[in-house]
């Protein structure tokens, strides 16, 4: 376990130094230099800010100087357009937990939801609450999470006056909270959903295993049984589905906070990548990256330590 | 047992008339099948057909790519035709206005209420309703729902109304709805056509080669889809061809190790044996007899891959990657009518439930057709 966990991580780190060399070469070669002559600023300046940037070298020895700061001080660049020489680290520093914390909260508000949803759609197999939750979970996967932001955004804040319209960075922290509830809502849709639709597949199937017969056969109420022993045999497969819908919200809640002008990673990456923001740009795909790798890397760890019938890296 | 040739010594001297066929004046009772025979894709229709929601999701499919290829040609305006004095027009649907829904009304918030019948103000006619009377300052104030057209003086229809250059709407909406469409079914033939290839041969050779394929794969796996799309999009420009580009590098992967699975189930069967034994080609091998039974699940793959093509076009658009003006397609409309959501809802409202209706009926389209292919796998994900 020890050696196949090392050897998954060098591999990630190789992945992950892959993606940066190829989006750093993409960034850096698109027509358009930050700093161009002309304007208000003299060709001298030019030069001198295209010299301390090190634009006028090839582009190889830019990505090396780049590494090398990456390594020796931990240093991502400076931000040049967006928030002008502020370091890149530390313009994400402020970013990422809003994020990460918007995506996270939607994914734990859903799966409560989607768990009980699933398993009533499975209990009551064939009834109207099962065609009821199924067509839900059709509506809920097919349509996108932004159409869902607008409808939110639109009704609720809009409308009714329920919620701000968009995150305010000056209100009170009160409010502040309030106007996080659209995008979390918004984005939590398309898991419910997942999870609803896995849940009842899964326990729908092992409600008919044999060993549920078993379990009835021995005294076991319906209630005891469907719970200790069916419900237990359909949650493992449902890792593999929850850990990589973490990199898949963090997509949609791209727009979704773009939407909601939430001050995260969506709105930063497409402002940079407008803004021809280099540096920034490769630092976020990086941190997008890296986000799907070590969801992808979870998913596997636990697979093997929930199901032991899963054995990581065994031989053939 | 002995064979019957006509060769063989022993039989040389037996005549021929005394030689009959066994069946000769006996009844046969066998009756002929009076059934047409079902094949598999008759198999597959007929189930198919049993699903309602499947069959429904199938005509609205149809519906939204008879207007994608019609719609834009149903009225006189063009997608890039600008009348830039009707801006921001509300819609106005002839054949609804009569139930009072996109009738061109549009409600107008804090005017003077002596205003209200100077025909300086508000043409003839152009007054529906007078709404929330009140008095501010001692000057009394209404909110007046007007009929747009008619107030602006405007002799255009619009029926999906117009955006913030003056365009027709419904014109755009369908351009970019065929667009969207486009762009979704041409990335996904791509992908299952380089899947198909690269999955068969990877799955049928197996060994070194397929260690080596699936390496390529995983490698291509492990770049995060948002970040692919990007990148690609940052080099190749925006453009219709390189969205789809930018789907097809990823998207492929995955048809390609679902045929590959299905190699691994067929390629050892007898009958691929028997094949083999009678001096098979590789090639015939491989098209004619073990990939069909990859069909089934290839084309419920491919139909799921569509709505999916059609949200990254969309969230493309949003993040200002998407097509470049004037172009339409449904992700543009979208992200441009976001901006002006809270005013002009409606131009979020079309593109919005069109997309929504477009990617319910595929999902339900690829569930019908799932079940159709493979009915053990009913009710399950």
């Amino acid at each position: 376990m020890g050696k196949y966990l090392i050897e998954r991580i060098l591999a990630m780190i190789l992945t992950l130094f892959i993606i940066m060399s190829i989006a750093f070469l993409v960034v850096r070669l698109m027509p358009g230099s930050v700093y161009e002559a002309g304007g208000d600023v003299s060709d001298q300046i030019v030069a001198a800010l295209n010299q301390k940037y090190h634009f006028d070298k090839p582009i190889i020895v830019q990505y090396g100087y780049y590494l090398k700061n990456i390594i020796l001080h931990w240093d991502w660049g400076v931000s040049l357009t967006m928030v002008p020489n502020v370091a890149v680290f530390d313009v994400l520093k402020d970013k990422i937990p809003v994020t990460v914390q918007l995506n996270l909260l939607s994914l734990f508000i859903a799966l409560p939801i989607g768990f009980a949803a699933g398993t009533a759609a499975a209990i009551k197999k064939n009834t109207i609450v099962d065609h009821a939750i199924s067509f839900m979970v059709v509506v809920f996967i097919s349509v996108p999470s932004f159409i869902f932001a607008s409808l939110l955004q639109y009704f609720l804040a809009f409308k009714l006056d329920l919620f701000p319209i968009i995150y305010s960075p000056t209100a009170s922290p009160g409010i502040k909270a309030l106007s996080m509830v659209l995008p979390i809502a918004a984005l939590a849709f398309g898991p419910i959903a997942r999870v609803a639709r896995h849940l009842r597949a899964e326990l729908s199937e092992a409600m008919n295993s044999e060993f549920m017969l078993l379990a009835t056969t021995k005294g076991l109420t319906y209630k005891q049984a469907t719970i200790r022993h069916a419900m237990r045999n359909a949650m493992f497969p449902l890792v593999h589905i929850i850990v990589p819908m973490f990199t898949n919200i963090m997509g949609g809640s791209l727009v979704v906070e773009s939407i909601f002008s939430v001050p995260g990673m969506g709105g930063l990456m497409i402002n940079s990548i407008n803004a021809n923001d280099h540096m920034l740009t490769v630092a976020i795909l990086l941190f997008y990256s890296m986000i799907s790798l070590v969801t992808v890397l979870i998913v596997d760890i636990l697979y093997g330590i929930i199901d032991p019938r899963v054995r990581i890296g065994g031989k053939k | 047992m002995k064979i019957f040739d006509p060769n063989l010594p022993e039989y040389k001297d037996i005549p021929k008339e005394k030689l009959k066929l066994v069946q000769m004046d006996q009844k046969l009772y066998d009756a002929k099948f009076e059934t047409e025979p079902i094949g598999f894709f008759k198999d597959v229709m007929l189930r198919f057909s049993k699903n309602r929601a499947s069959v429904i999701a199938f005509i609205i499919i149809c519906v939204i790519i008879f207007f994608a290829v019609f719609g834009p040609s149903m009225n006189k305006y063009k997608f890039d035709e600008q009348f830039t004095e009707y801006v921001d027009m509300p819609p106005k649907i002839p054949l609804l206005a009569p139930l009072g829904i996109f009738d061109g009304s549009r409600i107008i918030e804090n005017r003077r209420a002596d205003l209200i019948g100077n025909e300086e103000y508000y043409p003839e006619g152009s007054v529906l309703n007078v709404l929330n009377e009140r008095e501010i300052n001692g000057v009394k104030m209404v909110d007046v729902e007007v009929d747009y057209y008619k107030y602006i003086g405007c002799e255009e229809v619009f029926w999906f109304g117009s955006d913030y250059l003056g365009r027709d709407l419904w014109t755009r909406l369908w351009r970019g709805a065929r667009v969207s469409l486009i762009i979704a079914l041409v990335s996904v033939a791509c992908n299952v056509f380089i899947g198909v290839v690269y999955g068969s041969i990877s799955g049928y050779y197996g060994g070194t080669v397929d260690i080596i394929m699936m390496r390529i794969t995983e490698i291509i796996n492990a770049f995060p889809r948002i970040v692919i799309l990007t990148l690609f999009i940052m080099v190749a420009g925006t453009g219709m061809f390189s969205i789809i580009m930018a789907l097809v590098i990823k998207g492929w992967v995955g048809t390609a190790r679902t045929v590959r699975s299905q190699f691994f189930r067929y390629k050892n069967r007898e009958y691929v044996l028997a094949a083999r034994t009678l001096g098979v080609k590789d090639l015939s091998l491989i098209f004619r007899h073990i990939l069909p039974n990859a069909i089934g699940p290839t084309i419920t793959a491919s139909m799921i891959a569509v709505p999916s093509a059609i949200f990254s076009e969309s969230f493309l658009a949003y993040i200002g990657l998407g097509l470049q003006a004037p172009e339409p397609s449904i992700g543009v409309l979208l992200s441009q009518g976001q901006k002006v959501l809270l005013h002009f809802p409606t131009q979020v409202l079309f593109p919005g439930i069109l997309i929504s209706v477009l990617m319910i009926a595929f999902n339900l389209f690829a569930d019908g057709l799932r079940d159709a292919f493979d009915p053990t796998l009913r009710g399950a994900s």
